[in-house]
């Protein structure tokens, strides 16, 4: 006994760390980050301004990051001399002196002049940016837990609401201005490629304005934590051509059509029993032909869940996450050509491309896809209220119906 | 056999007995009174047999032969005190439960003195030491309560007297009073020679002066407009119609709200309401507000008369088949004043809209209000 507790407490052997690994290591790991930073498919880019305001902030960038690297190199090159030549090898204290007025002066007034200049250019970058008179266009964007909705106002050449969610889609060449508020917790929304980021805070309104050159899909990310599944509240803007915007207008406002018989008919039974006391199917009706109208203020704790009216329109779901296409089809749509851009996106989620997979597991338990605060039994909290969608223990044959329902939603 | 304090609590309680006859036979309306008397005959009683039973706290052997003994007892109204705080806590069983609780307060003084006043008396056969001692442990109890009290009772009768004066009078008032206690503080502090008791004098006529007026005005009651108010319950109510009250607050738009970031403001201008929406620009007669989501809308009234903003915001349902609207609605704004409205809308536009924004009193002007 003795002899083996004593053995264990013997001292652990050090190795010696052999400094040239660990500088090799370091350059290792610096020249793979580096080289990370120039992937190719890297959607949320912040060096790729693909619109007028996110120009304006590259614009700004470059030449300020510029500055500081000369400056950082600087600062770095001359510390390490400074530790080199001035090591310790036992020489005598050199020297000292108390003060150089014409050195400090300098050395105060160069910075100054350079953060002078910086700040002189930034201050106009953001009053650029804050410009909203010449706006073009108005959407209202809210945040809520983990999604955003989209709504546009009654404007030139909109000529009824119309409510989306996930997919922001905009016309190109036009100013488009945000209107950004929250349902519950602060949110961020940043389309990188486009412009700067803007908080979403509940009881306020924030502006911001997007303006995308070219046809395309935009990624984007919210970007202030906001909760359990933060990272799994995306966003896309999805710039139309003019005309291609205005065909999705007429689309958007297109009449609901009740699919008249199948399993699409059975779903829309299933759906009017299961869903619609959160989602709102515009044009839905009951049997004695008056209007569902949804509560999802009842049931979540947000007070609001996605329209699904016209849901196959839209390439990606829950809070634009998963797409909405199978692989094929979302390379066909994402890599297309700006010409061909337009009519790919217009033609929305067929039979044959639909992603049914990610989609199945969403009805079948959405909880388990995207972390929500959704079991019924810890929600006494929020008195019943759901943070997303609960898992509603579906039949597999509902499902299939459901499915079946879904994809007439365009 | 009696001793000289229980004679006096029993010549007290007699007294009070032989009061509480006559009063009986004298008056019609008896019920308070002769509590009070009877109360006071039964304290006065109680307090004289424990004087009876402590012999007046001397003549046990210790106590009369003990050094300590040789300090004549100072005289003491606590007893007295005890008493009074009975009478009032008899009194407070039927009246108010305030009475009560200051019986109970007095009683508790009065004990705690009593208790300290004659433990230090025996202390030690010091008088002096023997004063000192008492004040060592109940001064740091004195002090603040006292203070406390005579706080309270100041402010009190300085609020009756802003209360009854006129709106501008108060004002007046309250300058005239804080000059002269500034006045009166800097010239004691110039000449420190004053006497302690010339001070405490000047202190002591201005705080009855200000207690007397407190009464007086306590009598006359509040001004005509505070009563009123109150009377429409105009603090509180939630009217969005027209304004039926005379004094409502004519200054609700100093109040402090967020009145950036809203979605639009609506302005009432020459009998016309429009909205100046965020992106969209001025003139506006509609405005797209998010479902189920509280958003602000500031109103701003350049007409020359007062005017509210009343928001109807759909109907709900208050018993079986009845439903009332939903209103709400800013203060009375005067010209040039701005206030926030903060509205949530559950139901789009197409279930229960037309949502509008509307100013009582002015017709045929609104703003729609649209939810996707
Ligand atoms: C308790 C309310 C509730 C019920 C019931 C409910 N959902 Fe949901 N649903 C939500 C919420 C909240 C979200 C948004 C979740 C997210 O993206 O984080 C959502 C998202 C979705 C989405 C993705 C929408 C988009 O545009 O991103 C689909 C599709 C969907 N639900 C289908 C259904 C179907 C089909 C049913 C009925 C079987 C149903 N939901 C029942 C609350 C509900
Ligand atoms: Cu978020």
């Amino acid at each position: 006994m003795m002899s083996k507790a004593v053995e264990e407490i013997k001292e652990p052997t050090v190795k010696k760390r052999n400094p040239r690994r660990v500088v090799a290591g370091l350059a290792g790991l610096s020249g793979a980050l580096f080289l990370a930073s120039c992937a190719k498919n890297a959607p949320q880019d912040t060096w790729q301004p693909k619109g007028e305001n996110a120009q304006k902030i590259d614009d700004l960038q470059k030449p300020v990051f510029a500055i500081a690297g000369v400056v950082g190199v600087i600062v770095l090159v001359a510390v390490a001399v400074v530790i080199f030549r001035f090591k310790d090898r036992g020489q005598p204290i050199p020297h000292q002196t108390h003060g150089k007025p014409v050195f400090e002066i300098t050395m105060t007034v160069i910075p100054a002049l350079i953060l002078a200049g910086v700040g002189v250019f930034t201050a106009r970058t953001v009053f650029d940016l804050a410009k909203t008179d010449d706006t073009e266009m108005i959407i209202n964007v809210t945040g809520q837990q983990w999604w955003w909705e989209y709504d546009y106002p009654v404007q030139d050449g909109i000529s009824a609401p119309i409510i989306s969610s996930g997919q922001l889609v905009i016309p190109v060449g036009t100013k488009v201005l945000l209107r950004e508020t929250s349902r519950d917790v602060i949110h961020s929304y940043w389309i990188p490629a486009l412009n700067g980021k803007r908080d979403a805070v509940p009881g306020r309104v924030h502006t911001l304005r997007l303006e995308a050159d070219e046809p395309g899909i935009y990624a984007g990310q919210c970007t202030e934590f906001c909760g359990l599944s933060h990272a799994n509240m995306r966003m896309e803007a999805v710039a139309l051509s003019k005309e291609d915007f205005a065909k999705w207008v007429d689309a958007q406002l297109a009449a609901y059509q009740s699919p008249t018989e199948g399993l699409a008919k059975e779903g829309e039974a299933v759906f009017i029993a299961q869903c619609s006391r959160c989602h709102q199917v515009n044009g839905l009706e009951n049997a004695n032909g008056d209007p569902i109208i949804s509560a999802p203020e009842e049931n979540v704790l947000a007070g609001a869940a996605p329209n699904l009216t016209k849901f196959m329109s839209r390439n990606t779901f829950a809070g634009a996450t998963w797409d909405l296409l199978n692989k094929t089809c979302r390379d066909n749509v994402w890599n297309a050509t700006s010409e061909e851009f337009g009519a790919k996106y217009l033609a929305g989620v067929s039979a044959e491309c639909l992603n049914v997979a990610d989609l199945r597991d969403w009805l079948r338990n959405a909880p388990a896809k995207k972390p929500m605060y959704a079991d019924p039994t810890k929600l006494a909290d929020t008195g019943g209220l759901t943070r997303g969608m609960p898992n509603l223990n579906l039949t597999e044959d509902d499902i299939d119906k459901l499915m079946a329902y879904l994809l007439t939603l365009k | 056999m009696f001793t000289t304090g229980s004679k006096f609590y029993l010549g007290i309680s007699t007294l009070a007995a032989i009061v509480s006859v006559v009063f009986l036979i004298t008056n019609d309306q008896v019920a308070l009174g002769c509590v009070a008397l009877l109360g006071l005959m039964v304290s006065a009683g109680i307090i004289a047999g424990a004087s009876l039973a402590s012999r007046d706290g001397g003549e046990t052997e210790n106590a009369t032969t003990s050094a300590a003994a040789d300090a004549a007892p100072t005289s003491s109204i606590w007893p007295l005190a005890l008493t009074l705080g009975l009478v009032v806590l008899i009194v407070g069983i039927v009246t108010e439960p305030l009475v009560f609780v200051i019986g109970i307060g007095v009683i508790l003084a009065a004990l705690a003195e009593w208790l300290v006043q004659s433990w230090s008396e025996r202390a030690s056969a010091d008088g002096k030491f023997n004063a000192l001692a008492r004040k060592r442990i109940l001064n740091p109890l004195e002090f603040p309560i006292l203070a406390t009290a005579i706080t309270g009772v100041i402010a009190i009768s300085f609020s009756r007297i802003m209360l009854a004066v006129s709106k501008d009078g108060s004002a007046i008032l309250f300058i005239v009073i804080s000059t002269l206690i500034l006045v009166a503080i800097s010239l004691f502090s110039l000449k420190p020679s004053i006497r302690t008791t010339t001070v405490a004098a000047i202190a002591t006529i201005g705080a009855l002066g200000l207690v007397s007026a407190g009464i007086t005005t306590f009598g006359i009651g509040e001004r005509e407009e505070l009563v009123i108010a109150a009377e429409e319950g105009h603090y509180s109510h939630q009217e969005c119609g027209e304004e039926k009250s005379k004094y409502y607050d004519k200054h609700v738009e100093r109040t402090v709200s967020s009145k950036s970031g809203v979605i639009a403001t609506v302005i009432l201008k020459d009998g016309e309401l429009t909205a100046k929406v965020l992106g969209i620009g001025e003139g506006q007669k509609q405005i797209t507000v998010p479902r189920a989501n509280p958003t602000s809308i500031l109103f701003q009234n350049l007409d020359d008369t007062d005017h509210r903003l009343t928001a109807y915001l759909g109907k709900e349902p208050v018993a079986e088949g009845v439903t009332e609207d939903i209103l709400t609605c800013t203060q009375m704004i005067g010209k040039g004043g701005k206030q926030v409205l903060t509205i949530k809308i559950n139901k789009p536009t197409f279930a229960e809209g037309p949502y509008t924004l509307t100013v009582p009193g002015i017709e045929g002007t609104s703003i729609e209000m649209i939810v996707p």
